[in-house]
């Protein structure tokens, strides 16, 4: 047991008043301090490759997309966000996405994708935003999903600097 | 004829003024509260979120009106208008400012009646207001809005006491239920450099009453009648729409009221300090600066202290505020007699 | 069967048959050996080395020797996971990856390639080859059914085996020498025949893959049912294999000592098409006076069967070729109680029959729905009875109205009075009442093969929703004949 001294209080205190006036000081003077919060729909958060939001699919340079639908992504993914169909190409790469469709409303932005993806395909970009009239509208189709390479370039070497790190961490 | 127009004409003006001041009161209210806690507050609707009232009143307007089980329809009805009502009422009798003169015409003085008993009238009719929450809180057939009202009309008649007892001092100091002959009486000079105002005759008075008008007001820390952590809204948990608009009204237009009376009574209602003949048009601000910073100080009030407990606030009313107040009628009568 | 031996695999006694290779006698004991040569309806060859073991014969010291050119002798000691020897397949391995393309993801194969999971396994993750990889064909094709990477060709030779072996044609070789060695066709001829795609089967890596097939599914989102063939009436088992609970992307064999070994035709193998066709009848179907369908429940149009049914003396049951025994029980019952012998559509003889597998007789069930007491009539003579004597025509079954022919369901006569049970519905003035049933892959039962061998079909995705069991339709219709209609008076 412990017993807890508190603090006889002065009579001022417990006139209560001049403590009130006190605290009214302390609000008032608030009042002229700059807000800290943000008006948010004009000033976005601002992200940075750290960033784990929405993951996007990677068009590479040549135009092609640079996802080979080897599902792995739909293997790791936890909340089963992600359905993925492939198809033949004539490409030199085999095979792409006839269909990837990420349902944004089961995605919980954990980033398993991105590191399960073996060709650099996914990436977590720094798209936050997300709303839609209907649920059917919030599962995002290939066509919403690309982005190009250099939309994602922050991110890419971010992960790969963090690869990287790993890698000489492991070995060492 | 003519004076009933000039009575309509006053009227007019100052019924909205009163609710359009009510309604910049909720914004101030909303505006200050995000000042103080480093928020911008509503700044969407209009330049400074200026029209968010009117938004506000758009909503609810709109908003579904729903009327529970069990609830008996008409008083429920009937408690919204009961609260609003009076205190718009009391406006009545409070001078705003001395004869107005505009275009050549003499409009009379800026008030709408000009009763010798005032300061009755408005504690008559302010007492009437605590009848539509207490008929709304029993209305809803919710126990949360039952008790709310019960809570609200026994702290109503705690304070009312120890208010009237106040106001009964200044009246003795005076010797007239007129609150233009209240003012008038508070011209001049106290010590040689105050101006001759009841706050500074008054101290004790003045603190009594200001704290006297929270809880009369409903206000924090003595909201007890809303108190939403113990009883979800209080009185008016079950109403919605413009019912729910006319209590919040009901409410701003008290506090205004209240800061109204509180400048005539302590603060020399619309007298320009030091210059006595001052125009009306000089007066008006005067008066309006006075009753703003009361306005303010309500909106202060809230958004720094904590809300009392129940029978902390009852302790206070009956055994600290009645005594103080009997003590100080009493010494005001012993300075008045000798 | 031959004598056994006893032999020891990593100190355990097992008594092994010596007829076939020592990684048999390992596999059968439980004992993980791995191995992409050998298979076990092929000679072994090999070639490939990964399976290597350690063996002690007597008293002379442990050798490491490849386990499926190893015969079994007695008092043999076999240690799967001795040092050297798995050393020796880890050596192996790395050089079987030497030219073997890093296209996991792209590769059908993945997740069901040894090669893979062994690579795994040993965690081998960077190759010591400064020596660039082969460059060679990525997509040969090699006739209608198979198309050949020769990157990921790793040189088994199980593919030419198969070829010779099986089937008995061959077509496949390795041409070329050394690190030059690829599997062509003669003058790369498309190949040939009804078993092209158990090469994508053997194939122990994404070498050869079906046309049908490629890039298709992933193969860990395939649900996999084992089944039974519907191709004809040999009934081989199988594997069908649904996307996400829906399309049916694969049919494999399973292997089946008795009826198919490890292998199937390309007949039965692709003949998936009717279950996943589209339109589907779900639920029931009641002809509308307004020459109309109305959507009702199975329960409701049941009614109406049992109506039509009850009014109409003559009646004929027709069952479908891929009625299952349990159902043909309960036709068999309703028949007797409405007094009528059903029979069942017997398809023509095709043009497959062949003495491997297929019997020529697209019909699965014949010999189960013989044995219950089904006349098998051809689909003319069943239509020529239809049109003649029969009021009322009950066709039951998945598929009946293909069976018969839509087109000659389509133009009975307006005179009938039909109930149509099938998987799709057709466009009839005949028919009354269309019932939902589900297919082979939706519904659970028996077929028996041409040699008495049962064959199980179970459900690998769900029926369209509203649709009963065949059985369950066929058992309330005969409880419904059982009770008098509602409201009937005498």
């Amino acid at each position: 047991m412990v017993i807890v001294q508190r603090k006889s209080l002065s009579l001022a205190e417990r006139l209560y008043l001049p403590e009130v006036l006190r605290g009214l000081s302390i609000t008032f003077k608030k009042i002229f301090q700059p807000a800290i919060t943000r008006q948010y729909p004009e000033e976005p958060l601002p992200t940075t490759e750290v960033t784990r939001g929405q993951p996007r699919l990677v068009v590479k340079d040549d135009g092609n997309i640079a996802c080979v639908s080897c599902g792995l992504c739909e293997a790791a993914c936890p909340a089963y966000a992600i359905t993925i169909d492939g198809q033949e190409t004539d490409r030199f790469i085999e095979r792409e996405p006839e269909r990837f469709d990420i349902d944004m409303l089961r995605c919980i932005l954990c980033g398993f994708c991105e590191e399960a993806c073996p060709k650099d395909a996914i990436f977590m970009s720094n798209e936050l935003e997300l709303a839609d009239y209907s649920r059917s509208g919030l599962v995002y189709d290939m066509e919403k999903l690309k982005r190009p390479a250099s939309a994602l370039k922050g991110r890419m070497d971010y992960i790969k600097r963090i690869n990287d790190r790993w890698q000489t961490s492991s070995s060492t | 004829m003519t004076d009933l127009i000039l009575l309509l004409i006053k009227a007019s003006v100052i019924y909205g003024g009163l609710l359009g001041c009510a309604a910049l009161m909720t914004l101030a209210e909303r505006k200050v509260s995000a000042w103080m806690q480093y928020r911008i507050g509503p700044n969407r609707v209009g330049p400074f979120g200026l029209l968010q009232p009117l938004a506000d009143g758009v909503k609810f307007i709109f908003k579904e009106d729903v009327t529970p089980d069990g609830a008996n329809p008409w008083m429920f009805r009937l408690a919204p208008l009961m609260a609003a009502v009076p205190a718009m009422m009391t406006v009545a009798v409070v001078p705003f400012a001395g004869d107005v003169t505009l275009f050549g015409y003499d409009f009379g003085p800026l008030s709408i009646a000009d009763l010798d008993i005032g300061i009755l009238f408005v504690l008559a009719i302010g007492g009437l207001g605590v009848y539509g929450v207490i008929l709304g809180g029993w209305a809803s057939n919710s126990k949360y809005s039952l008790l709310g009202g019960l809570r609200a009309s026994a702290q109503m008649i705690s304070y009312e006491l120890s208010l009237i007892l106040i106001v009964l001092s200044i009246v003795a100091m005076t010797g007239s239920l007129d609150l233009r002959e209240i003012v008038a009486a508070q011209t001049g000079t106290f010590l040689g450099v105050l101006p001759d105002w009841n706050v500074f005759q008054q101290p004790v008075a003045f603190v009594l009453f200001v704290i006297a008008t929270f809880a009369e007001t409903n206000r924090l820390p003595f909201d007890f009648a809303e108190c939403e952590p113990e009883l979800v809204g209080g009185f008016h948990t079950e109403y919605s729409s413009m019912k729910f608009a006319l209590f919040f009204l009901g409410e701003y237009c008290a506090m205004i009221v209240m800061a109204c009376l509180t400048t005539v009574l302590f603060l020399g209602g619309a007298e320009v300090p030091y210059w006595a003949d001052a125009p009306w048009f000089l007066q008006l601000p005067a008066f309006m600066v006075k009753a703003g910073f009361f306005c303010f100080l309500f909106i202060w009030v809230r958004w720094t202290l904590p809300r009392f407990r129940f029978d902390q606030l009852m302790h206070l009313g009956w055994k600290v505020f009645l005594p103080v107040a009997l003590v100080n009628l009493f010494l005001t009568g012993l300075l008045i007699s000798f | 069967m031959s004598d056994t031996v006893t032999i020891k695999v990593n100190g355990r006694e097992v008594e092994a048959d010596p007829t076939k290779p020592l990684i048999a006698a390992c596999h059968d004991s439980g004992e993980e050996v791995p191995h992409y040569c050998y298979h076990p309806g092929l000679s072994p060859v090999g070639s490939c080395r990964i399976c290597q073991v350690s063996v002690k014969v007597g008293e002379m010291p442990a050798r490491v020797v490849v386990a499926c050119r190893t015969p079994i002798t007695p008092g043999m000691e076999v240690d799967t996971e001795a040092p050297k020897a798995h050393d020796a397949r880890k050596e192996c391995l790395e050089f079987l990856l030497k030219n073997h393309p890093l296209d996991c993801p792209i590769c059908d194969k993945a997740g069901e390639c040894t090669l893979q999971d062994y690579s795994f396994d040993e965690g081998q993750g960077e190759g010591r080859s400064v020596e660039p990889r082969r460059k060679l064909d990525k997509r040969k094709d090699l006739g209608d059914v198979i198309v050949l990477d020769q990157e990921r060709c790793i040189l088994c030779s199980r593919c030419v085996r198969f070829m010779e072996e099986v089937p008995g044609t061959p077509q496949l070789c390795v041409s070329q020498r050394g690190s030059h060695s690829v599997i062509e066709t003669w003058q790369d001829r498309p190949l040939a025949g009804n078993y092209q795609g158990n090469l994508a089967d053997v194939c122990p890596v994404g070498a050869l893959t079906l046309k049908e097939f490629r890039f298709q599914a992933r193969v860990w989102n395939l649900h996999k049912v084992a089944s039974t063939c519907p191709g004809c009436s040999r009934g081989c088992s199988t594997t069908v294999e649904v996307l996400r609970k829906g399309e049916v992307k694969r049919v494999r064999p399973r292997e089946n000592a008795a009826v198919n070994g490890w292998w199937m035709c390309d007949e039965g193998r692709f003949g998936f098409d009717a279950v996943n066709r589209e339109g589907r009848l779900a639920g029931a179907l009641l002809r509308s006076t307004s020459r109309g369908w109305d959507a009702v429940d199975t329960a409701d149009a049941l009614e109406t069967a049992r109506d039509m049914l009850a009014v109409h003396g003559e009646v004929l049951l027709v069952g479908s070729p891929f009625l299952t025994v349990e159902e043909g029980k309960v036709l068999v019952g309703l028949g007797k109680t409405l007094g009528t012998r059903p029979v069942f559509v017997s398809p023509e003889p095709n043009e497959w029959a062949d003495d491997l597998l297929h019997t020529g007789d697209p019909s699965p069930n014949r010999k189960g729905l013989e044995d219950l007491g089904f006349d098998a009539l051809p689909a003319e003579e069943i239509l020529a009875r239809i049109s003649e004597g029969s009021e009322a025509v009950v066709l039951v079954g998945e598929r009946i109205a293909d069976s018969l022919g839509r087109d000659a369901v389509a133009g009975l006569g307006e005179h009938l009075r039909v109930i149509l049970m099938d998987t799709h519905p057709v466009d009839s003035r005949a028919i009354d009442v269309a019932i939902g049933v589900p297919n082979y892959v939706e519904r659970a039962g028996t077929w028996v093969n041409i040699d008495g061998h049962a064959g199980r079909i179970a459900p690998a995705r769900q029926a369209p929703a509203g649709t009963w069991n065949l059985e369950r339709s066929l058992d309330h219709l005969h409880t419904l004949l059982h009770t008098e209609p509602e409201g009937a008076t005498p």
